[in-house]
């Protein structure tokens, strides 16, 4: 049985369908030692993935695959990176995708896939006037 | 905001999950955001006082 009703699906279904890019999840989960988040978040992100082909999931290890967590700048497991097209969008989550940073995963699909930011032109400026590496960590919790 | 723009990375991270990362930060409620390990902001905002604050933009930026 899947983690998402089928009213929950029909309806992410529906948020996802104005995808032009393809968007790849690239996931980066522990065998060992890891918690069982990993596996959640791998549930969670091929069920997401099902709901539209334009959704694909890579499968990394966090500990063999090295150069690809250096690429990515990948410090802790589970995460997420988003792709669009292949391209690091460079928005990652790390732990598993429940309660809000489900939301905020699907938020960061239909960015990646649509190319379409939703802010406002004058909050667009600021962002785009950024000229330094600037981190930003959000901290939230599954409820 | 890192889509927007190359020199923004963002990460949302699930506080319960890593607890020593939540510690270093001293978070004590959600949403807490960090940036660049110097600015904190504490609680959910509207969009542009939240990127007003984010990136270290005076008060009357915006006006």
């Amino acid at each position: 049985m899947g983690l998402l009703s089928p009213q929950d699906e029909a309806t992410l279904k529906q948020h996802l369908s104005g995808l032009v890019h393809p968007v790849q999840l690239v996931l980066f989960t522990q065998t060992f030692g890891g918690s069982d988040s990993g596996d959640v978040a791998k549930k969670i992100l091929l069920e997401i993935a099902s709901l539209n082909e334009k959704i694909t999931v890579v499968n990394k290890n966090f500990v063999l695959d090295s150069d690809d967590k250096a690429k990515y700048n990948v410090t802790m497991a589970p995460a997420i990176v988003v792709l669009s097209d292949g391209v690091d969008t460079r928005m990652r989550m790390y732990g598993a995708p429940t309660g809000y940073e489900f939301v905020g995963l699907v938020e960061a699909i239909i960015v990646a896939g649509t190319g379409t930011i939703d802010l406002d032109p004058e909050t667009m400026t600021w962002i785009q006037a950024v000229d330094t590496p600037t981190h930003i960590q959000v901290f939230s919790t599954p409820t | 905001m890192a889509a927007a723009n190359e020199h923004i990375t963002a990460d949302a991270i699930e506080a319960t999950e890593f607890m020593d990362l939540s510690r270093k930060y001293r978070v004590t409620g959600v949403p807490k955001t960090i940036v660049n390990e110097t600015i904190e902001i504490l609680g959910g905002l509207p969009e542009k006082m939240f990127v007003r604050q984010a990136l270290g933009l005076p008060e009357e930026a915006s006006s």
